[in-house]
């Protein structure tokens, strides 16, 4: 057959697993996973996970496999060749994936900027600079922490909220510059060039995971935090929040409805055993998390054991200051003591310590659970700067990011072109590297707006209301266009033609009843805590106070935001709603002519 | 110079206009004798311990008692207006080599306050008997206070002070192995050192090398698929058969470019025909 013979193929399935488990294995599990982890209990917070991955997420990944390696098409296509009117899926997919394609490169600018910083003496984010007349401290740094005000002054140019624009950051520009061209580079001739680049983007950051594990667990007080992490509490369980973040952990990480899953499989020999890559994609996304948030837990123990130990060493310092005392009076470890016992000897003068003595404690830094951008970026890179030989530790660190956020980035680019290229009248007029280039350009047209000084603002927005909700609703039509309106018995012969066996009693019982409750459970509950939270908020950095406070959106925000949920979610409806229209006229056209020439 | 008399050999407290002796808060029972001036100071100590100068034991005693001379309460005090306080952080700033804090140390410190001093004033001769040091506590922090060397009664001010100390900091922390933080003047704050501005920043040289290589990369492969797809039409242009065969073939099969042909459709009657 013609145009399946041009369809390009991976040159081997080994680079169709590696796609998988590159697109995958994302920023989602070194800082997301860790951070829930931290926030439902420790190790009992596995439980959950490992349930929803076996109910939720291998079944739905099957699905995507499976319907991209029967269908050959890119998303668009592959849902209209199942069922016509539900055509809106697969477009959905594509406007979602737009989305996440515009601000998801925006994070491996970051990472880049990082990077190149990491070739000096001193790592910028180590110090506070000094004001110009070299009498102290910049005041804002000195306010916040030296890797806080790297973060927002230095690497964003943040203004005070989301109304507060301002120019572009040229050296974010150049590196989302930079970010563009590599994911152009490794897309431009397609499937034979991405299949080459994910042997080194789907190998390399386990290697810098392994290395950064050992060095991690050798800091000292690494074994605090992993200890505090393992520790299961196991109340957790009964607090509903848990099981429903592990689900959308779990539904998020695996990356579906993206429609990436569907174009890389489309790219796979007709009879590829897919179920078996389907498990191993899945389990090995699982483990990575649960890797990675060993070797961030360790870095957590050591950064608060860190701050623990600084803190103790100024409350030394600020009694042997007061009290006159010899500097071997008062070692680390009975400070405590001291503080009773002179507070018991001098009163008064301890008194008018006043709020200058801290008091430290262990639990209390270990409880700081932060996510996301915040603990890449800020906690992290704190973590890195008291490490000997800070430069190489920042170097391998960033770049691991760097190949995680790519690998992720590809998966999605390839969402986008795959139903473009597929499409006739683009495939006519472009050749697939015009076409690639084009929307790379455009991509990084639209991405300079986050660049901008109130940029990550609308990156936050982007982040938390581009693709959470919008994804829900496309699986779940997925889930119920397949099982119920396609039909789990066709779907079965499908497979069936592909693989050589029929599905067996677990994967019919999770795609058709389990996967579509959770669904449904997980969509209620997401509209039910939106309406509960009252106006959406967001973190806006306050420069005199040097942290950042909860403002509200102002009203034009809010409306963006219900564009952007509605822009996605309204495909499904209205392209039904255009193929019904069409398939009327074209009936009704028909009858019309029928009528002429039997009159004629 | 500090001597240490026998408490029998001391007669009198010796008061002079221009050579004054007296004696430091003692820490315990002994007493100290101070000069500012190395040959009255020999000239007083030989009258004492000849006891030229008789006066009762007893009186001095009294006085050697932890009663402060009143001359050094006026120039050298805790809050001195025109003095400073200093403290010295020697097990951390130096661990197991720390040295012990003595009264040599004591000297070496008014040596380098008074060269501190010197080098400021260049037109004034300042001694180590200008640097009187009191107030000392185990913490090592103590007060010091700067006369003048032509009237011993008269304290330099502060302002001076800290300038000559500014001046001279990095001589005077090298001089006790210490640094800013471990030998602190509270009340002088150290000048930071001033951020060195490389004409191109280090982020942009390696920033350049990265997007060089990666424009090399996708030139690279835009040109070897250019010069593949020239070799191919030369290929296809020699067997021109070839070509409308295939062609042919695509119309032969019928295929739908609309959408695929879905083998799933086949058997299945129910649903009607889109």
């Amino acid at each position: 057959m013609g145009k399946d013979a041009a369809r390009a193929e991976w040159d081997n399935p080994m680079q169709f697993v590696l796609a998988c488990v590159s697109y995958a294995v994302g920023l989602g599990n070194v800082w997301r996973f860790p951070y829930l982890c931290q926030m439902h209990g420790g190790g009992g917070f596995l439980i959950p996970y490992l349930l929803m991955l076996v109910l939720l997420g291998v079944p739905l990944f099957y699905m995507e496999l499976a319907i991209g390696q029967k269908m050959r098409l890119g998303s668009i296509g592959a849902w209209r060749a199942i069922s016509p009117y539900l055509g809106g899926v697969g477009l959905a997919s594509v406007v979602t994936s737009m989305y996440l394609c515009l601000y998801y490169n925006v994070i491996n600018a970051w990472s880049f900027w990082y990077l190149f910083h990491s070739f000096q003496s001193v790592l910028p984010w180590a110090e506070c600079p000094v004001n110009s007349n070299l009498t102290g401290h910049v005041e804002e740094c000195e306010r916040a922490t030296p890797t806080q005000y790297f973060f927002y002054r230095e690497t964003l140019d943040i203004s005070g909220s989301i109304e507060e624009n301002g120019g572009i950051h040229m050296g974010q520009a150049l590196c989302l510059l930079l970010a563009w061209m590599i994911v152009y580079l490794f897309i431009v001739k397609g499937v034979k060039s991405t299949g080459k680049v994910v042997y080194f983007t789907a190998t390399f950051p386990y290697l810098v995971l392994i290395i950064y594990l050992i060095r991690g667990v050798t800091l000292h007080g690494a074994i605090n935090g992993v200890k505090y992490m393992f520790t299961p509490k196991m109340e957790q369980l009964a607090n509903p929040t848990t099981w429903i973040n592990a689900a959308t952990q779990i539904f998020f990480s695996l990356g579906l409805g993206f429609g990436s899953l569907i174009a890389f499989a489309s790219y796979n020999q007709y009879n590829n055993n897919f179920e078996k890559q389907a498990i191993v994609v899945s389990m090995v996304n699982s483990s990575t998390s649960i890797f990675a948030s060993i070797v961030t837990f360790s870095i957590y123990g050591f950064k608060a054991t860190f701050n623990y130990e600084s803190c103790l060493e100024r409350v030394r310092l600020l009694l042997l200051n007061t009290f006159d005392l010899a500097e071997d009076t008062i070692s680390l470890e009975n400070v405590n003591h001291w503080i009773a016992e002179l507070n018991r000897t001098h009163p008064e003068q301890f008194a008018s310590l006043g709020g200058r003595l801290e008091t430290c404690d262990l639990e209390a830094e270990l409880d700081t659970a932060v996510e996301g951008t915040g603990l890449a970026f800020i906690v992290y890179s704190e973590a890195i700067k008291n490490m000997p030989v800070s430069q190489l530790w920042s170097v391998l660190y960033f770049i691991m990011l760097l190949l995680l956020g790519m690998g992720s980035m590809l998966g999605n680019v390839i969402a986008v072109i795959t139903p473009l290229s597929d499409l006739k009248f683009i495939s006519r007029y472009m050749s697939t590297k015009t076409l690639n280039g084009l929307v790379c350009l455009f991509c990084l047209l639209l991405g300079l707006g986050f660049t901008t000084r109130s940029g990550n603002y609308w990156f936050t927005m982007f982040n938390d209301y581009g693709a959470t909700f919008s994804l829900l609703f496309i699986v779940l039509i997925e889930v119920i266009t397949v099982c119920y309106i396609y039909g789990i018995k066709r779907f079965e012969k499908d497979v069936e033609d592909m693989l050589g066996h029929r599905l067996n009693w677990y994967w019919k019982i999770m795609l058709a009843g389990v996967s579509p409750i959770l669904l449904i459970t997980l969509f209620i509950f997401y509209i039910v805590n939106y309406i509960q939270g009252g106006t959406p908020t967001y973190q806006a950095w306050n420069k005199e106070l040097g942290k950042s406070v909860v403002t509200e959106y102002p009203p034009y925000a809010q409306a963006f935001i219900g564009l952007l949920l509605a822009s996605s979610v309204c495909c499904i409806p209205l392209t039904a709603l255009y193929t019904y229209c069409k398939k009327r006229n074209l009936a009704s056209g028909k009858r019309e002519r029928t009528v002429s020439t039997v009159s004629a | 110079m500090l001597y240490r008399p026998k408490a029998d050999t001391i007669r009198r407290r010796w008061q002079n206009n221009s050579h004054i002796c007296f004696f430091t808060k003692p820490e315990s029972n002994l007493c100290w004798v101070k000069c500012t001036k190395r040959i009255a100071c020999n000239k007083q100590l030989h009258d004492l311990q000849h006891g030229q100068e008789g006066m009762l034991v007893w009186v001095l005693f009294l006085l050697c008692q932890g009663v402060a001379p009143a001359l050094t309460q006026d120039l050298c005090q805790r809050d001195a207006p025109n003095g400073y306080k200093v403290r010295i952080s020697l097990k951390t700033a130096l661990g197991e080599d720390a040295y012990e804090w003595n009264q040599s140390e004591m000297f070496f410190f008014r040596a380098t306050m008074a060269f501190a001093m010197r080098r400021h004033f260049q037109m004034e001769t300042y001694n180590v008997d200008n640097i009187i040091l009191c107030v000392q506590t185990s913490r090592v922090s103590f007060w010091f206070v700067v006369t003048s060397p032509d009237n011993a009664t008269m304290l330099i001010p502060k302002a001076d002070v800290e300038k000559a100390v500014r001046m001279a900091r990095h001589r005077i922390n090298n001089a006790f192995l210490l640094s800013d933080r471990t030998l602190e003047f509270l009340g002088i704050h150290p000048t930071l050192a001033a951020p060195v501005n490389p004409d191109t920043p280090p982020w942009l040289i390696v920033f350049g090398v990265v997007i060089g290589a990666v424009c090399a990369g996708i030139i690279a492969l835009l040109v070897s698929s250019l010069l593949q797809k020239r070799r191919k039409e030369k290929g296809m242009t020699e067997d021109g058969q070839d070509e409308e065969d295939m062609q042919v073939k695509g119309v032969e099969n019928g295929i739908n470019l609309d959408g695929t042909y879905n083998r799933g459709f086949t058997d299945d009657d129910r649903f009607t025909k889109l």
